[in-house]
């Protein structure tokens, strides 16, 4: 428990009206969107400004009180989730957009803006905000650098690593620091690099400048159906193979499909093994004769329907359609897991093979949908709790996890590893890389109360023993090797 | 002091240099960029690593490379180029033998940075060396990946003041069928305001560079397209089409510039002209990304770092300046993070002193003392 004076001290910093300590309005925070880890913070605290922020962080600092940063709460890997007897600092309540530079292309906000609200600030000057996570209605642009957030259309354009110029962070000792710069130079080493993806260890982010984009000139969708997941893979690997790199390459399995459908009723064919979702993007001519180039490539693989969407409406209804797909799975099961692992992209048919197997062995149905241009799979385990299926779902999720890792792949791609992966780190890093990581992690916060207990593992956490470490495909093939 | 000269072949050679070894370390590649940032101070030991090259891992399908951090990044590009594929990334001195390695550390940066960015951008994975012979790994051999720290960023710019960076796996790009550039002669004033139009429009250049009197634009893309962007591009700004062979001329005279500058310099785009126009020495400047380049008399070097400090931007000496000239513009703001940093990375102080001027006084000062 928090103790009079820390919350006291607390109460000052951000003014006793931006504190929570009702339990009811405490358990709103219990966990973020991986709903099956839950913790009840002792305090929450809503601060105005970058000032109250560290105000309250150097209050945890010289009490040694843990404290988590949150967002919009939308995570996926629990990296948002409370810390005993630790302050949740929300940043729902800083969302200015402090300044759109059309000359410069950029734009100045606060943490709390969400990822849309960018992109609706730029719009008027035909200028929009990139990555676009599915949840992007909703999370917020802090969350986003939190967890490097890519979205649909990151293969051409990059992650929020690749969007963000600088930013304003307060350190877990509660100094305000200025990270990377006007230009991709910065001085000395990239520390806005490291610091972005750190998944809120590192220290709370409070204004950003992000890049914006023109918009481009064109952009045109095509909505395909195929006999087999293989052939649809065989199409993503052809149009790699001929220079064209799409904005977007995304695909759905049958099972994914019909739960889409279902919901949203986007058009896609019920009864298709494979649907594809390509959008390409850029000026019109090139756009065109690469787009022909595409259908073609499509048609050579057994393509048994093609779908264009005619304009920005039907565009927005094939993407509604994928987008969809996540929840919308609630509706063909009582309850389900979304996994976000990566492969090397050659290897897609290879592991959806193996979860198909897995799958089967653990007598679960998995849907799949993923972004194939860059090996990104989010494979959906169904199950039903009340039959006492989540131990075994748990389980075959994690497995396919950590086989993405076996495959030359990682454990996350975008989600983060927060509280739901961390035990599985030594699967994908030997001793030295996490203790090097560690190391890291001291330099920014030695002692330990910013967001503890997430992305590497701990012994309270994983057991004494961390699972044991699997050489590297590389290493087995005596490509590289661990010293 | 004569110094020990170590050049390991790999990853156990950079290893058991680090890890047999005491006393300070310069880590050194191509030695292209041996007079940028402040001066090495002699050290015990210098680790060569260009015998730490060739491609360890390559399948093109995958669009992936991973290559010991020695290879000349002009070697490696060659290799790709027989599949069509390129790492996205042309700084100047690519052409004179510049390490991978040594180009991460120098977080250097050519005209395609306005469409790729840096090789931070480009850098998907890295096995590094710390001080005490630690082996690190980070990253993978996946474009998309969130699991655990970005190390590789961390070694960005670092000026082997870090780790040794000694494998290092990189994102690629398609070689695009064709490329054009258009061309203006005018003043560095005309340039910015027609580079404003240029990014205003749809044409989407990979590249927007004012060239001592020239503006440049190169667009990429498939024959017919970049034909018509071109033509376009050239009624916007008033410029014309250059032929193939004009077109390599004037980029290479671009990168004559570049690697002749004394400063590099950052800063919001649109005070770049205003920043680097007024010394009158020969500039470069990417009217796009902000990063310029400008030649000037050493005596002017703390007054531009002076100015660039004064608009939040950043600056670094490209040519070794006498004493009383300073290397950086000024610390970053989070000087004590980079110090924590190198406590506990390097806690003794062993790697390549004195590129960072006082930042890390303690060692530098040390090292110089000895």
């Amino acid at each position: 428990m928090l103790n009079a004076a820390v919350r006291d001290a607390l109460a000052s910093a951000v003014g006793a009206r931006n504190v929570l300590s009702d339990p009811v309005q405490l358990r709103s925070y219990e966990c973020d969107g991986l709903t099956g880890f839950r913790q009840i913070p002792a305090l929450v605290v809503l601060p105005l400004d970058t000032e109250s922020v560290a105000a309250a962080v150097r209050v945890c600092h010289e009490h040694g009180v843990p404290f988590v940063a949150r967002g919009a709460g939308t995570g996926l890997s629990g990296g948002a989730m409370p810390v005993a007897d630790g302050v949740v600092i929300s940043l729902q309540r800083l969302r200015q957009v402090l300044e759109v530079d059309p000359v410069d292309r950029r734009a100045v906000v606060q943490p709390g803006v969400t990822n849309l609200d960018i992109t609706k600030a730029a719009a008027p000057q035909g200028l929009y905000y990139a990555p676009d996570p599915s949840s992007q209605q909703v999370c917020t642009i802090g969350g986003n650098v939190a967890e490097n957030s890519g979205g649909a259309h990151c293969l051409k354009y990059g992650f929020t690593t690749n969007h963000v110029l600088s930013m304003t962070v307060v350190l877990p000792d509660g100094e305000v620091v200025t990270l990377g710069g006007d230009t991709g130079d910065q001085l000395g080493p990239d520390l806005r690099g490291v610091f972005i993806g750190s998944e809120g260890t590192l220290g709370i982010v409070c204004e950003i400048t992000v890049r914006l984009l023109r918009v481009p000139e064109t952009v045109r969708t095509l909505l395909a159906d195929f006999p087999s997941v293989r052939a649809a893979g065989e199409v993503v690997s052809d149009i790699v193979a001929a220079g064209i790199v799409p904005a977007a390459v995304e695909m759905m399995d049958n099972l994914a499909i019909q739960a889409a459908e279902k919901a949203v009723g986007a058009g896609y064919t019920l009864d298709t093994p494979a649907a594809l979702v390509v959008e390409l993007d850029g000026p019109a001519a090139e756009c065109g004769s690469q787009f022909e180039q595409v259908k073609a490539i499509c048609d050579r693989h057994g393509c048994t329907r093609l779908h264009i969407a005619g304009d920005a409406g039907e565009r927005a209804k094939i993407w509604m359609g994928r987008k969809a797909a996540f929840a919308a799975v609630g509706r063909i099961s009582p309850d389900y897991i979304v996994q976000d692992g990566v492969v090397p992209r050659t290897r897609l048919a290879e592991v959806l093979g193996r979860i198909e197997e897995m799958g089967q062995a653990a007598g679960l149905r998995v849907a799949n949908v993923f972004h194939a241009g860059d090996g990104n799979l989010h494979p959906l385990v169904l199950f039903d709790e009340d039959a006492g299926e989540l131990e075994r779902a748990e389980e075959l999720s994690k497995d396919i996890a950590e086989l993405c890792v076996e495959l030359g792949g990682s454990l996350s791609g975008e989600h983060g590893i927060g509280t739901d992966k961390a035990c599985s780190m030594p699967r994908m890093f030997g001793v030295d890389d996490l203790a090097t990581m560690d190391r890291v992690r001291s330099a920014f916060d030695p002692g330990k109360l910013c967001n503890p207990g997430k992305l590497l593992p701990t012994p309270r956490l994983c057991g004494e023993r961390p699972g044991r470490y699997r050489p590297h495909p590389l290493e087995e093939a005596g490509v590289i090797e661990r010293l | 002091m004569t110094a020990t000269m170590l050049a390991p072949t790999d990853l156990r050679g950079a290893h058991e240099a680090l890890a047999d070894t005491e006393g300070t370390v310069q880590l050194q590649g191509a030695g292209t960029a041996a007079g940028w940032a402040g001066a090495a101070l002699p050290t015990d030991t210098v680790l060569d690593t260009t015998r730490m090259t060739g491609v360890l891992a390559y399948n093109p399908s995958d669009m992936t490379v991973a290559v010991r951090a020695g290879t000349p990044l002009s070697e490696l590009q060659a290799e790709l180029a027989a599949n069509g594929q390129r790492v996205a990334f042309d700084a100047a001195r690519v052409a004179r033998g510049a390490t991978v390695g040594g180009l991460v550390a120098t977080a250097d940066s050519g005209p395609l940075a306005l469409a790729y960015g840096s090789l931070r951008d480009l850098v998907i994975g890295a096995t590094v060396v710390l001080a005490d012979g630690t082996v690190a790994r980070t990253g993978g051999h996946v474009i998309k990946n969130v699991a655990g720290y970005d190390l590789a960023k961390l070694l960005h710019g670092s000026y082997g003041g870090f780790a040794l960076l000694a494998e290092v796996v990189l994102r690629l790009h398609p070689v695009p069928a064709s490329a054009r550039t258009v061309s203006l002669e005018c003043p560095l004033d005309v340039g910015a305001e027609r580079a404003a139009l240029v990014l205003g429009s749809a044409l989407e250049p990979v590249c927007l560079e004012w060239a001592e009197g020239t503006l440049l634009a190169r667009l990429e893309g498939t024959p017919d397209g970049t034909e018509a962007r071109a033509r376009e591009l050239a009624g916007l700004i008033g410029g014309s089409v250059l032929t193939e062979d004009d077109a390599d001329a004037a980029w290479a005279r671009h990168a004559e510039l570049t690697g002749a500058a004394v400063v590099r310099v950052g800063c919001r785009p649109s005070r770049l002209a205003g920043l680097i126009g007024a010394p009158g020495g020969p500039a470069v400047a990417g009217l796009g990304t902000g990063i310029g380049t400008v030649g000037l008399p050493f005596a002017e070097v703390n007054g531009m770092h002076d100015a660039v400090t004064a608009i939040g931007g950043t600056s670094v000496t490209h040519q070794r300046p006498p004493s009383g000239v300073r290397a950086w513009g000024r610390m970053p703001s989070a000087i004590r993070v980079l110090r924590a940093l190198k406590n506990e990375l390097d806690p003794h102080g062993r790697l390549s002193p004195g590129r960072f001027e006082s930042w890390f006084g303690e060692f530098g000062n040390r090292e110089e003392n000895p």
